[in-house]
């Protein structure tokens, strides 16, 4: 299989998420990889507060591209 | 010791701002334990893991360091399960702050033999078993980091209780029994008074003003009838007119620090950041130009008060009150919340369900995406409500998204949702996986997964999506 990354864990420390497919898959692997990162990057814990946290409320009201931060309106069913 | 002047909290979005800023900035204040994950030890239990990186930055910067901590609170009876020494003595020696603090509230309590997690920081009985308790926590948190330590004045949304120590007259008795440092979080006390307890003004009548080595301000927001303390924006004009007044008074003060969280940067911008600090340089200028000092706080005698084994046991029992009724209704939201005689039960409730579905929305952004464009908010919130109801908070967002993982995918084929979210649910969950437990996972993909994140980031279900079929290992080494 081919390799993906290596994904450098958050907190470094030598260790690797490493994410493998198989040589012939014919999907962008770039965006994957920039995809799988954009998880990763995520992970770690939040600050003080003591407040909302509000990532939720944004998720619900918009959803914000992660590369270019542009907010769309979420497109729900109707009647929830 | 030379006063360390103007700084903020650090967080890396605010990097760009740190390395132009020059001298406007001349002190960093670091939260240790935002920046740990809580990983499995492979023999069945967990251990906390650094992030390393982030720390050699800020070690390689000039400026002044504090350490602020975030998940060992000093007026709690239950300690963490997990040994948080190595790191926080870690991140001491990497970083040299001048001197650590951290909360006068409790996050954990037992309950049946085990820890429960509160899921927020929580206000202590104001009582004098209390006083002795947070005072015993301090003296061994300063012994254990060998640093001058101060405690952070917090935010309280409860009702104050007859036959309680008033805010300030609470304060001031931990400071004096712990013989320690007091971190004025001005911001903390303005919401106070907002949400009906005593005035900013008596409270620092109270304090021992001699005691303030530091001041935090921050900004925040109104909701559900209250003034939260959210550190979502800039310094309220009132916060601010109020540091104007109290800076002169404090003769030991050694740093003023602005908090805020890193997903309210882009919104307040780097600019709006800068212009506060140089507001609060402004600040600065009124303070009286004398030297810092924290001697007689670096534990070299025993604190003034004692704790004794009665002292832990009724204040443990109290906070396990408290976190008994912020349990108790269950739903987080909706119109079957037990009612509580205490208004602030109900918004700590609310609180508590915002910070747990910011990091499952955090962690499985994707998931979350999918089942709002597929079940809609209300089947969402629903379903975390359920989630909520079956699993007391996490304060770890990677094992709080793991557990809520492993709940869905056992739901997930009684909801409508389309067969692409299984995918995209195993696909997060594997990553959570490997950073967290160090597991392999193998996953099938039955369409281009591209396409699939492309739409979910539009805020648009993938619709057609041509079938694709293909494998993907996920692995930790």
């Amino acid at each position: 299989m081919a390799e993906l990354n290596p994904q450098p864990l958050p907190p470094g420390g030598g260790q690797h998420v490493r994410v493998y497919v198989p040589a012939d898959v014919t999907y962008d692997l770039a965006k994957m990889q920039k995809v799988t990162a954009n998880v990763l990057g995520r992970l770690g814990c939040g600050g003080c507060h003591s407040g909302r946290i509000l990532d939720f409320v944004t998720l619900q009201d918009y959803v914000v591209h992660p590369q270019t931060l542009e907010v769309q309106p979420v497109t729900t069913p109707q009647g929830t | 010791m030379k006063p360390l002047g103007v700084g903020l909290v650090y967080w890396p979005p605010l990097d760009p701002l740190i390395d132009r800023a020059g001298e406007a900035i001349s002190v960093l204040e670091l939260e240790p334990e935002g920046l740990w994950e809580k990983i499995s030890d492979g023999c069945g239990g967990w251990q906390y893991r650094e992030n390393t990186t982030i720390l050699d930055r800020l070690a390689s910067l000039t400026h002044a360091k504090l350490l602020h901590g975030v998940a060992h609170p000093f007026a709690g009876t239950t300690p963490d399960p997990i040994d948080p020494w190595p790191l926080l003595r870690h991140a001491v020696e990497r970083l040299e702050p001048v001197w650590v603090s951290e909360h006068l509230s409790f996050n954990r309590v037992l309950r049946d033999g085990d820890v429960d997690h509160a899921g927020f920081l929580l206000p202590p009985p104001q009582t004098p078993a209390a006083v002795r308790v947070a005072a015993h926590n301090i003296d061994a948190y300063r012994r254990a980091l060998a640093r001058p330590v101060a405690f952070e004045t917090g935010v309280n949304y409860l009702r104050p209780n007859d036959g309680e120590l008033d805010d300030g007259s609470f304060f001031a008795m931990v400071s004096q029994g712990a013989d320690c440092g007091i971190l004025l979080d001005l911001h903390n006390v303005w919401c106070n008074e907002r949400n009906g307890r005593r005035r900013v003004a008596e409270v620092l009548d109270c304090l021992p003003l001699d005691r303030v080595w530091e001041l935090h301000l921050a900004g925040g927001m109104d909701d559900f009838g209250f003034r939260l303390d959210a550190h979502s924006g800039l310094v309220p004009p009132e916060v601010i007119d109020i540091a104007a007044e109290v800076i002169p008074r404090l003769p030991r003060l050694g740093a003023l620090i602005f908090e805020i969280l890193p997903e309210h940067v882009p919104i307040v911008g780097l600019d709006g950041i800068e212009r506060q600090l140089e507001d609060m340089w402004q600040l600065w200028s009124l303070r009286h130009p004398v030297e810092v000092s924290a001697d007689g706080c670096m534990g070299e005698r025993a604190p003034n008060v004692i704790a004794g084994a009665d002292d832990m046991a009724e204040v443990a029992r109290v906070e396990a009150e408290l976190v008994g009724r912020l349990r108790t209704g269950g739903r987080s939201t909706g119109d079957d919340v037990a009612a509580d005689p205490d208004p602030g039960v109900a918004a700590l409730r609310e609180l508590i369900a915002d910070f747990r579905r910011g990091s499952v929305a955090r962690l499985l952004h994707y998931t979350l995406t999918a089942l709002l464009l597929e079940l809609g908010p209300r089947g969402t919130r629903e379903l975390l409500d359920a989630y909520f109801q079956a699993h007391p908070p996490e304060p770890f967002a990677a094992v709080e998204a793991d557990h809520f993982a492993s709940f869905l995918r056992l739901r997930l084929a009684q909801l409508p949702t389309a067969p692409f979210v299984e995918e995209v649910l195993s696909y997060e969950h594997a990553l959570i996986r490997a950073t967290t437990y160090q597991e392999s996972t193998e996953l099938h993909w039955s369409a281009d997964p591209i396409q699939l994140f492309e739409a979910l980031d539009a805020g648009k279900l993938p619709g057609a999506v041509p079938a694709m079929s293909s494998r993907m290992l996920v692995r930790a080494d």
